[in-house]
């Protein structure tokens, strides 16, 4: 009995057994947990992580029609839009030297750990369409997350915390579907931490119950549903509600304990910076994701930006005033994040993934802004055994399109479940006649290898 | 692990009477097909292997032979699936021991590939049309109908027997949750337990098939299959305007009886069989409330793409039983429905457009005088207003870049533009005082009487092809009928012409010469009643899906059905009035032992409420429940935390429903959002409505426990019912009892009535009240299995 027992819309009746257990994995897992670190809104990667002179150069320009042929955007003309160099200087970090602009400079302090991936690309303009696909490799909500399928594929090390949680700074533009479980049963669906004590919808007992009152109150459904049961011997769902009782009541304490980041030292909040107003928030959200992986948590989906305020998608209007605020937010964070990690030894097994649904483009929206682009964007990886200080694919001069190594959202998540230990041709799900895939049939340039050297 | 398996193989061995060699020869194969072709097949054939055919299995791949007739246990297969040696396979999972027993016999047996019987071909079972069987004639005084007929004989052949007869508290707690949702009262049982007649069963089921109520239950269970909501989904998951009405139609339909094959009609094709009558046209709302993104304008050639192939994959799930998903991209690999059959069927839709259905229409008044006033009106009042607003915002525009918000130019209105403002805002408020709006519902019919060309998608080394209108070839195929020329129609003549179409679908599969619409349907309702289908997967009735468990019985009832005119009710008088659904809810050890998954139905199946029974069980027993019927969607009121998911910003789309009494209506009219389902209601398993849902899991986990323990719903209304019987009360035993009859509808138990007072005691100690006390009472009972699960 875990965090929960047994499947939303399944097809076929099944028996009561603990579908959160760990499972062993395909092959060797480098990765024991996962933070995805979700920029949402959509981030400039020609103001980030791939640096563009050219645009600079043909600033206020319209491109030639043979580059922008078939592209379309939410809100911009490709043909008539107006070339913009970025407002950020870019600076070689590192060993390695990878240029990132100035908007992250404690992250770049680590591109030695991270793979950097400028080609990834899309089709899909508007956010909740690009959000399903980088997370369920399909447009169309209604399917499995990478998280999902994680903890469907190898369960729980902890059965007292959900084994997928999520943590947003308000509702995002996919709303619960991108994190939902789709067709897989509900008890892969993630569980959304909310701030405070009690992260866990209901978690906390109704005002005014003391935890005595609470405590009777339990033993007298346990007795009495023990009698119910002694009555239909054998019935596995029965004891298995029952138990499901006992697991709430040590979740009233084990979640908040947690969440708790009282017992941490001053030295690891100021690295994360929590106390300070710009980061406090992003902070101990990126502090509790490393707390949750060290409690054996297997998948934490970490939002940047809301569609109710913040936002990196007030790019639209202002580009500039939206990345300076929603970096310097994250940036801090992420970085103690990467640091606080390795220095505990847990990097080495924990998969760190940065990422945004699209990018935006090289072309001006309006006076200030820059429009959405799945063309071409950038994400990176660190932790796991990757080895860093290095750079998969390019894309052209302008960043619209990728020219080397072209990577889909199926290509990063066959690599992510690699990393886990588990073969994305492997791992199905039986639903409408076929064996669904997370990567449907694609995933074909997976680039482990590449990561791993 | 391994002692275990063999010791269960061993048992079964023992345990099940060999079937035909038919039968295990198709179960074979149906096993390797559904478990070993994806990588194993003729295309894939991993490390060499193709068990598609006899000859390529008996050859072997990259080891060696794979089978070996006669000899099971040197089959490498067999030791594969066994998982002894090197090779554990299928990879993933192993096989159910029972699979690989058939397995076994199979290859002992000579390991013969059965004469044809695959889906792959027009014999498979299911796509041969049903033929009354002959019913057994046991002469056992068990038997009160046909059904137990059937599954008597199935029990026999494997050595058991039918369970006693459920209690008379037990059975009506079960008829009244499986006709109508809702749990009967104390007085109800008391009554019935009392009825000493010999058709009091009888009567009971006719007393709930005519309930108001019994609509409400079962068109809950049609909505789950056409993916039923109220919004159209993605990031702005706008509403869809009058999808409550096909909700109601859904009810009505239901509630009257409406013949299957007619339901069919309205829903594919109300517009074209019945141009009249708005209440048949509404049924094409089936097509309307599905997810879409048209709000994305510019991908309308994708979204169009997508919404035909909405339309395609749910007509043939709901109706069909089958998948045919696959064939969008390719000839489906297990069943045979070619791409082409695929987009035969999507040509049908190609016409199809969405539309208002006037559920009042006068043909003679197409033209509303009171509707254009306004309409001219509505546009002077927004030139007053823009002419009012007009210094302000260029005022703002010039200093502020972007759209001035509304605060912005409130707050920079003179007084005396405020006061013209609020004056035209009286007007306006007086103009719509006594409006109502004409009653629409939504639904679809052709743009006219041509269509839109449909084309397979290009693929290399294949020119661009058209395909024509028409239905799968395995089903008896055939092509549409070219558009009817409206001035030959000699019936009503429709507002506008169409293409016919959609109506020859709907003949193609409302017949009874379809094989597959009446099986389809009165498999459904046997699992809704009995937890699972005799075809375990209720829309899979092709090659990948469970074979029938009692193949005879599907086709008594599928014909049965027709004979009785499609009507849904008369299935389940049958099924209710029968020795099998009465059974007690006891597995004896033998069939524990035998057939644990009760596949054999020896006894009944316990089941979980769902979560809109539960929801409304909690709502009756407290005595909130509000039963009035129908209407537009109710919104009821969400904490903040609750909301926390929710894409939009509450204020502007989460609009409580004003009228609290209509809070603590019955689910199934509560608002469906696509993007936000109510927690209580997602942690209980309702769907997410993206994608048709045949059955609905029962699942068991922590958050579930959470939110019926502690949940402000379950709380309040707990408090809500202990604040009742504590003021009409004398005593704590009084309180005890009268909280047992409200709660779980029966009279506590001595003990049970010793260990509650003992409990009201201590925890009044722990609250400091008795009626702190009576809401840890009601609380701990709204939370027991007794109250969550039906035996």
């Amino acid at each position: 009995m875990g965090f929960g027992a047994v499947a939303a819309c399944g097809l076929l009746p099944g028996a009561t057994v603990s579908p959160l257990a760990p499972k062993p994995p395909h092959a060797l897992a480098r990765a024991k947990s996962v933070i995805y670190l979700f920029m949402h809104g959509g981030v400039s990667h020609v103001d980030t992580w791939d640096p563009k002179p050219e645009l600079a150069r043909l600033s206020e320009q319209t491109l030639p029609g043979n580059f922008v042929k078939g592209l379309k955007t939410s809100r911009i003309d490709f043909t008539k839009a107006i070339v913009r160099g970025s407002p950020w200087q870019f600076k070689q970090h590192g060993q390695s030297g990878i240029a990132v602009s100035e908007l992250f400079p404690n992250i770049a302090r680590h591109v030695d750990e991270m793979a950097l991936i400028r080609s990834c690309h899309g089709d899909a303009f508007d956010h909740a369409p690009a959000m399903y696909l980088l997370s369920t490799g399909s447009q169309f909500p209604g399917k499995p997350c990478l998280g999902s399928w994680s903890v469907y594929g190898l369960g729980s090390e902890n059965q007292d915390l959900p084994a997928f949680v999520v943590m947003s700074d308000g509702a995002m533009k996919s709303g619960p579907q991108g994190f939902g479980a789709g067709y897989l049963p509900a008890v892969y669906q993630g569980t959304l931490f909310r701030r405070g004590k009690y992260p866990v919808l209901d978690l906390a007992a109704p005002e005014g119950v003391s935890d005595r009152t609470q405590r009777a109150t339990l033993d007298f459904i346990g007795a009495m549903d023990r009698r119910h049961i002694e009555a239909r011997p054998g019935d596995t769902d029965l004891e298995a509600r029952l138990a499901s009782y006992e697991l709430a009541y040590r979740m009233q304490t084990s979640a908040p304990e947690a969440v708790d980041l009282s017992k941490e030292t001053d030295a690891t909040k100021k690295l994360y910076g929590i106390g300070d107003p710009v980061t406090d928030d992003f902070g101990s959200k990126c502090l509790l994701a490393r707390r949750l992986v060290e409690r054996g948590v297997r998948f934490i989906q970490l939002y940047s930006g809301t569609h109710q305020g913040d936002d990196w998608d007030n790019a639209h209007n202002d580009l500039v005033t939206s990345h300076n605020k929603m970096a310097a937010k994250s940036d801090k964070p992420i970085s103690g994040l990467l640091t606080d990690l390795k220095s505990r030894g847990l990097l080495d097994s924990t998969l760190v993934v940065w990422g945004s649904e699209f990018g935006r483009t090289p072309l001006a929206e309006g006076k200030n802004g820059r429009d959405h682009h799945p063309y071409a964007f950038s994400i990176w990886m660190a932790g796991a055994g990757i080895k860093g200080g290095r750079v998969l694919g390019s894309t052209d001069e302008f960043g619209l399109r990728p020219v080397e190594n072209p990577i889909t959202a199926h290509d990063v998540n066959a690599t992510i479940l690699r990393l886990m230990g588990m073969d994305h041709t492997k791992l199905t799900y039986f639903y409408q006649g076929r064996d669904q895939r997370l990567t449907d049939v694609h995933g074909e340039a997976e680039f482990t290898k590449f990561l791993l050297g | 692990m391994r002692f275990l398996l063999h010791a269960v193989l061993a048992f079964i061995t023992l345990a099940i009477p060999a079937p035909a060699a038919d039968d295990v020869e198709a179960g074979a194969v149906q096993i390797l097909t559904a478990n070993c072709s994806q990588c194993h097949s003729k295309s894939a054939a991993m490390a060499g292997l193709d068990l598609s055919t006899r000859e390529t299995a008996l050859k072997g791949g990259q080891r060696g032979p794979s089978i070996i007739p006669g000899d099971s246990a040197s089959s490498r297969l067999i030791q594969a699936v066994m998982r002894q040696g090197t090779l554990a396979m299928p990879p993933l999972k192993a096989l159910p021991a029972a699979d690989i027993e058939v397995l076994r016999r199979w290859i002992d047996g000579g390991a013969k590939w059965p004469d044809g019987p695959q889906a792959s071909d027009a014999k498979w079972w299911s796509f041969r049309k049903p033929v009354r069987p002959q019913v057994p004639r046991s002469g056992n005084a068990w038997v009160r109908n046909e059904i137990d007929e059937f599954v008597l004989r199935k029990l026999g052949e494997s050595r058991l027997h039918p369970a006693p007869e459920a209690n008379r508290a037990t059975l009506i707690l079960r008829m009244y949750f499986d006709l109508t949702g809702l749990p009967p009262t104390a007085a109800q049982v008391r009554a019935f337990v009392e009825d000493r007649s010999p058709d009091s069963e009888t009567r009971l089921v006719e007393e709930l098939l005519a309930s108001p109520r019994y609509g409400e239950k079962w068109a809950r269970h049609w909505l789950d299959l056409v993916r039923y909501a109220d919004t159209a989904g993605f990031e702005l998951d706008p509403y869809i305007a009058d999808a409550w009405r096909y909700r109601d139609y859904v009810i009505q339909s239901f509630n009257e009886d409406k013949p299957y094959d007619r339901f069919i009609r309205e829903q594919i094709a109300g517009d074209e069989f019945f141009p009249e009558d708005p209440v048949a046209q509404t049924g094409t709302g089936f097509y309307c409330v599905g997810p879409n993104r048209d709000l994305y304008p510019d991908q309308s050639d994708i979204n169009r793409e997508e919404t035909l192939t909405d339309f395609v994959d749910t007509t043939v799930s709901v109706f069909q039983g089958l998948t045919a998903g696959c064939a969008r991209c390719h000839d489906h690999k297990f069943d045979p429905i070619p791409q082409a059959d695929y987009f035969r069927v999507q040509a049908i839709f190609a016409p199809a457009v969405k539309t208002k259905v006037a559920l009042n229409r006068l043909s003679s008044l197409g033209y509303e005088v009171a509707a254009n006033v306004r309409e001219i009106k509505l546009r002077e009042i927004g030139d007053r207003i823009r002419a009012v607003q007009e210094r302000c915002r260029k005022e703002i525009a010039d200093w502020k870049k972007g759209r001035p918000t509304d605060e912005a130019i409130r707050a920079c209105l003179s007084p005396e533009e405020s006061a013209q403002l609020r004056e035209i805002e009286t007007q306006l408020v007086s103009m719509f005082a006594n409006y109502q709006p004409k009653p629409f519902a939504c639904g679809i019919t052709d743009m006219w009487n041509v269509s839109p060309k449909t084309y397979l998608p290009e693929k290399s080394g294949r020119a661009k092809q058209e395909v024509e209108p028409g239905f799968f070839a395995v089903l008896g195929g055939g092509e549409v009928p070219p558009a009817p020329d409206k001035r030959e129609t000699t019936g009503p003549i429709p507002l506008y012409p169409t293409t016919g179409r959609r109506s020859a679908l709907a003949k193609w599969i409302a017949t009874p010469e379809n094989p597959l619409t009446a099986r389809v349907m009165v498999n459904r309702i046997w699992q809704y009643h009995f937890g699972r289908g005799i075809v375990a997967t209720p829309s899979d009735f092709g090659s990948r899906g469970r074979p029938p468990s009692h193949p005879e019985l599907l086709d008594w009832l599928a014909t049965e059905f027709v004979a009785r005119g499609w009507s849904v009710k008369q299935i389940h008088r049958l099924i209710l009035n029968s020795a099998t659904y009465q059974q007690n809810a006891k597995a004896t050890p033998e069939a524990a032992e035998r057939d644990p998954e009760n596949l054999l139905l020896s006894h009944f199946s316990r089941r979980r409420l769902q979560s809109d029974e539960l929801r409304d069980a909690v709502l009756q027993v407290t005595g909130s429940l509000n039963l009035s019927t129908g209407g537009r969607p109710v919104v009821p009121p969400m904490s903040k935390e609750e909301l926390h998911t929710f894409t939009q910003r509450p204020e502007n789309a989460w609009v409580v429903t004003a009228d609290a009494s209509e809070h603590v209506r019955r689910s199934i009219y509560l608002l469906q959002k696509r993007t936000f389902r109510l927690p209580m209601m997602e942690v209980f398993d309702t769907p997410e409505s993206m994608l048709t849902c045949p059955r609905r899991e029962s699942s068991t986990t922590a958050p579930q426990s959470l939110t019926l323990l502690n949940g402000p719903f379950a709380v309040e209304q707990g408090k809500k019912l202990a604040d009742a019987l504590v003021s009409e009360s004398k005593d704590d035993a009084a309180l005890v009892d009268a909280a047992w009859r409200r709660v779980l509808a029966r009279d506590p138990q001595a003990e049970e009535r010793r260990m509650a007072i003992d409990f009201l005691t201590k925890q009044t100690d722990n609250t400091g009240s008795r009626t702190g006390a009576a809401v840890e009472l009601i609380r701990g009972l709204l939370n027991l299995n007794e109250f969550l699960y039906v035996d």
